[in-house]
């Protein structure tokens, strides 16, 4: 699970261009959205789609995907329980 | 009237015709002068190319200008124009929606208008003014067009084409009427 | 760059052309609009997008400069216009061009009506064919040039449509602007031409007017309005200059069918004082035709107030102007008002 937590927040910082911030700058608690890392909708737009290019998940609507992005944490448990590459 | 003029290619950066010293060339550039020169602007780093040539040049020229900065300003314009619109953003984000990897990127694909960068440097500054794009044919061609815009203020003005990292340019300045 | 001047030229209205799946000339799509027909249908494996979407779609595949040149060659006839005189300059609005190309396209219309000025492309994103109404009103008030021809166009294409797709942004069915469920845009593709001309005031000249026209940035996101709909409301406020509002028929909005854009409209319009005026959205009929918008919905709004009737619900209206607003990516909106002199 730590590996996988790692991975995610490499492929964040890449994806989004966080380029002044490495993995350890992510608490993986903490809120990704807003008062967290302040990342915006467009954000999340690009996150939903590298969890469909890296993992093969698809979001059934908005309020699932909300849930799962909350935070480093809950978005490893939900890529390991989904994933289907 | 132009005043305070900046120039930036990939192999540095002319301010009022003075080079100002720079280490990096190409893309780099760019980051080495926003690290060196803006450092507190992370948004930065999330902007495309042509933005990011944008919003530097912006920035050293607002410097040069002095006046305080980040205050609602109601009036001032923002005129960029190029002849290639966002073609580089464009190639990039036409490359994630092949038919093999199809995974088309929203990050990439808000980049793929050029008037994004005039936006870039509004929300920065917040200015309320008129903020425009023009694709053109030349900086020739600019100059001809801007002469027809009403001023009733300073506006901040600049020709930013970006092909790719070894081949950009940008000059930038303010007008005043 | 020339300080503001009296402006001592009138700029109006010399003839227009809507060239849309409704229908290839401007009555054809006003009455197609009157008579509540839609261009909006389904597509399901259209570009090889994996979803599928709805969309407004000519009935054969054409290019940008194909369908440009008919919608430029139909709003000339009729006119004593010389498109290869040097006192006419072409004034593009496009946010995709053909093939990613915007100035080769543009050049090639231009040099199609054997015009050898170099054209001029106003690209900003949504807002761009109100934006081009007023580049053109400038071009032709700084005395450079009489006539502007004014052409505002984009194609459906992949680029687009997964593009829209990836932001989420798009209505699986038919919009509805400013309904309570609405949950996205549709696209779609045109042309529309205006032209226009610089005619001394002391003529006194009949017809359609531009009277004022008016930009604002929001200064606050991107890609999203901003939710004080700071930009949308100056350039209300710029249109309502010397506007005697019970002349105001009412105002054409963007309704394009997204939460947000509705409610930033809503807002904008409420705090311009002008919630008690009709709006006229379109989007139902023609989906969002991006660079073709601010023109093709000018258009309809100038049939709507010769004919004293909001087409999409049949009510009479009074006035004789109205106010076209637009906003978009870039945090950019925009408004021009015309006025009709009989």
């Amino acid at each position: 699970m730590e590996e996988l937590k790692l991975q995610l927040k490499k492929q964040i910082i890449s994806a989004l261009n966080l380029l002044d911030m490495t993995p350890d700058d992510i608490d993986n608690s903490a809120p990704l959205f807003n008062e967290g890392l302040g990342l915006d909708s467009i954000d999340a737009l690009e996150i939903v789609m590298i969890l469909d290019k890296n993992y093969g998940i698809k979001f059934a609507d908005k309020e699932q995907s909300k849930l799962a992005l909350k935070s480093i944490d809950s978005l490893a448990e939900y890529v390991s329980a989904h994933r289907t590459k | 009237m132009k005043e305070y003029i900046v120039e930036i290619s990939p192999n540095g950066c002319l301010i009022c015709g003075e080079p100002l010293d720079c280490e990096k060339t190409g893309a780099d550039l760019l980051t080495e002068l926003y690290g060196k020169l803006v450092g507190d602007y992370p948004k930065f780093y999330k902007m495309d190319s042509m933005s990011r040539l944008a919003f530097i040049a912006s920035e050293l020229v607002l410097r040069q200008e002095g006046k305080p900065r980040f205050t609602p300003n109601e009036t001032r314009k923002i005129i960029l124009a190029n002849n290639r619109a966002s073609l580089h953003t464009d190639l990039k984000y036409n490359a994630t929606i092949n038919k093999k990897d199809y995974y088309p990127s929203p990050s990439l694909f808000v980049y793929t208008l050029p008037n994004i960068a005039t936006g870039e440097i509004a929300i920065r500054n917040k200015y309320y003014g008129e903020s425009c794009f023009l694709v053109l044919e030349n900086e020739e061609h600019f100059i001809k067009v801007l002469k027809t815009i009403p001023l009733e203020s300073d506006a901040l003005v600049g020709w930013v084409e970006y092909n790719n990292d070894t081949d950009y340019k940008c000059i930038m300045w303010i007008e005043k009427p | 760059m020339v300080p503001l001047l009296r402006v001592l030229e009138t700029i109006i209205k010399i003839s227009d052309n809507i060239y849309s799946p409704l229908g290839n000339t401007t009555e054809e799509n006003f009455s197609a609009v009157m008579s509540g027909i839609s261009g909006l249908k389904k597509y399901y494996d259209m570009f090889d997008c994996v979803e599928s979407f709805t969309a407004s779609a000519m009935p054969t595949r054409m290019t940008f400069t194909q369908m440009c040149i008919e919608s430029v060659s139909q709003a000339l006839l009729g006119t004593d216009i010389d498109t290869t005189s040097a006192n006419v300059i072409f004034v593009f609005s496009t946010t995709k061009g053909e093939d990613l190309q915007l100035w080769e396209p543009a050049v090639a219309v231009t040099r199609h009506f054997g015009n050898k000025n170099l054209p001029v492309i106003v690209s900003n994103a949504c807002i761009s064919g109100v934006s081009a109404q007023i580049m053109a009103s400038r071009l032709l008030t700084a005395g450079i040039y009489k006539t502007a021809v004014v052409i505002g166009c984009d194609v459906l294409s992949k680029f687009i449509v997964s593009g829209f797709q990836s932001l989420k942004a798009l209505s699986a069915e038919k919009c509805r602007p400013f309904a309570p469920d609405r949950d996205g845009l549709n696209l779609g593709e045109a042309a529309a031409c205006m032209i226009l001309s610089a005619v001394s005031e002391s003529k006194n000249p009949n017809g359609w007017i531009y009277e004022v026209g008016s930009m604002h940035n929001d200064a606050n996101h991107i890609s999203g309005p901003s939710r004080t709909a700071e930009g949308s409301y100056r350039c209300l406020t710029d249109c309502l200059d010397k506007c005697n509002i019970e002349n105001l028929a009412f105002i054409s909005v963007h309704g394009t069918g997204t939460a947000y854009n509705d409610d930033m409209e809503t807002l904008a319009l409420h705090r311009a004082g002008l919630e008690s005026k009709p709006i006229l959205a379109l989007k139902v009929y023609y989906g969002h035709t991006l660079g073709a918008t601010g023109i093709l919905e000018t258009i309809i709004s100038m049939q709507a107030v010769e004919k004293c009737m909001l087409p999409t619900t049949r009510t009479g209206i009074h006035g004789n102007s109205f106010i076209k607003m637009l906003s978009g990516f870039g945090g950019c909106n925009a408004a021009v008002r015309w006025s009709l002199k009989k």
